[in-house]
């Protein structure tokens, strides 16, 4: 779901057209668009490098995890899901809502995790670390429209 | 439901994917064209009442239909029809807005055939009168965002036929 999705449904449900303020709402949303775009290709084409970073950064911190277990299947296997979740925060910025990751991403990632038997505690850290380099790569203003995104994936894990 | 952007958003996530070229550059028209769909939502919310009216005396008012043993004989009748009218209008402009049609399908187009069948409503005069209400609100917002709401009208259209 998407602001704009979220903006029409609210105006369904009372079967009205949108209000005034709501429209001011989406032509603003619209007008950040080429900044939307700009900051998923960025978060596109460095994934790996934030990933790989970020990693190098999270086993400085916290060297007795599962990704660092000399184990190269689950080192891989959460490398990957960590570029996931730097897609679906793409994905969030492009729409302006945090919807698209919490319907994909984090709804039940807690339960999936334990069950997993990775350690919340050092994911967490994990997404501080991918987060710090994901947001090294941007301007303040666009670090701004991107970090509330990992945020929110650390808020689901804690 | 979902919008131009979301439906990026799934088809691209099934597959694990980034959007594409193809769709940034999809996506960067949708945003090029904000100011056009809020200025015609605008227009349209303002002249919604009118705009049905307008419709209706173009397309069914002078018709059988609206005599005895018509459809739309009797104003319970005859206010039912504008109130379809009504929600078509608004869905159309909610569609635009979206740049999608998905919430047609989902709010208005889903049994809308069997329902008007079962209840003796005439598809053909529907149809004629949604295609009345895109040249009326196509003359309110001008023709390009005519042509863009025009789309939504059309796929009314098209899932009742």
């Amino acid at each position: 779901m998407s602001l704009v999705t979220e903006l029409i449904l609210n105006a369904d449900s009372e079967a009205r057209y949108p209000a005034p303020k709501e429209i001011r709402i989406f032509q603003d949303f619209l007008k950040t668009g080429e900044q939307r775009i700009r900051i998923a290709q960025t978060l596109a084409e460095n994934e790996q490098r934030i990933v790989q970073n970020g990693s190098a950064r999270f086993w400085e911190r916290c060297p007795v995890t599962p990704s660092n277990s000399g184990n190269p299947r689950k080192t891989a296997s959460c490398q990957r899901d960590q570029g996931w979740y730097i897609r679906l925060v793409a994905y969030s910025v492009l729409a302006g809502s945090e919807k698209p990751l919490a319907e994909i991403g984090t709804l039940g990632i807690k339960e999936m995790y334990n069950s997993l038997e990775i350690p919340l505690r050092n994911l967490v850290e994990a997404m501080r670390c991918i987060k710090d380099e994901a947001v090294s790569l941007f301007s303040a203003e666009d670090a701004t429209e991107v970090a509330p995104y990992f945020d929110y994936i650390i808020r689901a894990l804690s | 439901m979902q919008d131009a952007i979301t439906a990026l958003i799934n088809s691209s996530d099934v597959q694990g994917r980034y959007l594409d070229n193809a769709g940034l550059e999809r996506l960067r028209s949708y945003f090029q064209s904000g100011e056009m769909r809020a200025k015609s939502a605008i227009a349209i919310s303002a002249n919604a009442s009118s705009l049905v009216t307008q419709a209706v005396a173009k397309s069914l008012m002078y018709t059988d239909i609206t005599a005895p043993g018509g459809n739309m004989y009797t104003c319970r009748r005859y206010a039912a029809c504008i109130r379809d009218l009504d929600y078509f209008l608004r869905y159309a402009t909610y569609a635009m807005l979206a740049g999608d049609p998905s919430i047609l399908d989902e709010r208005i187009l889903n049994g809308l055939r069997e329902t008007y069948n079962s209840l003796g409503v005439p598809i053909g005069a529907t149809i004629r009168s949604v295609q009345a209400m895109k040249d009326v609100a196509s003359d309110l917002i001008g023709t390009d965002a005519g042509k863009e709401l025009g789309v939504y009208f059309d796929y009314i259209c098209a899932g009742l036929s």
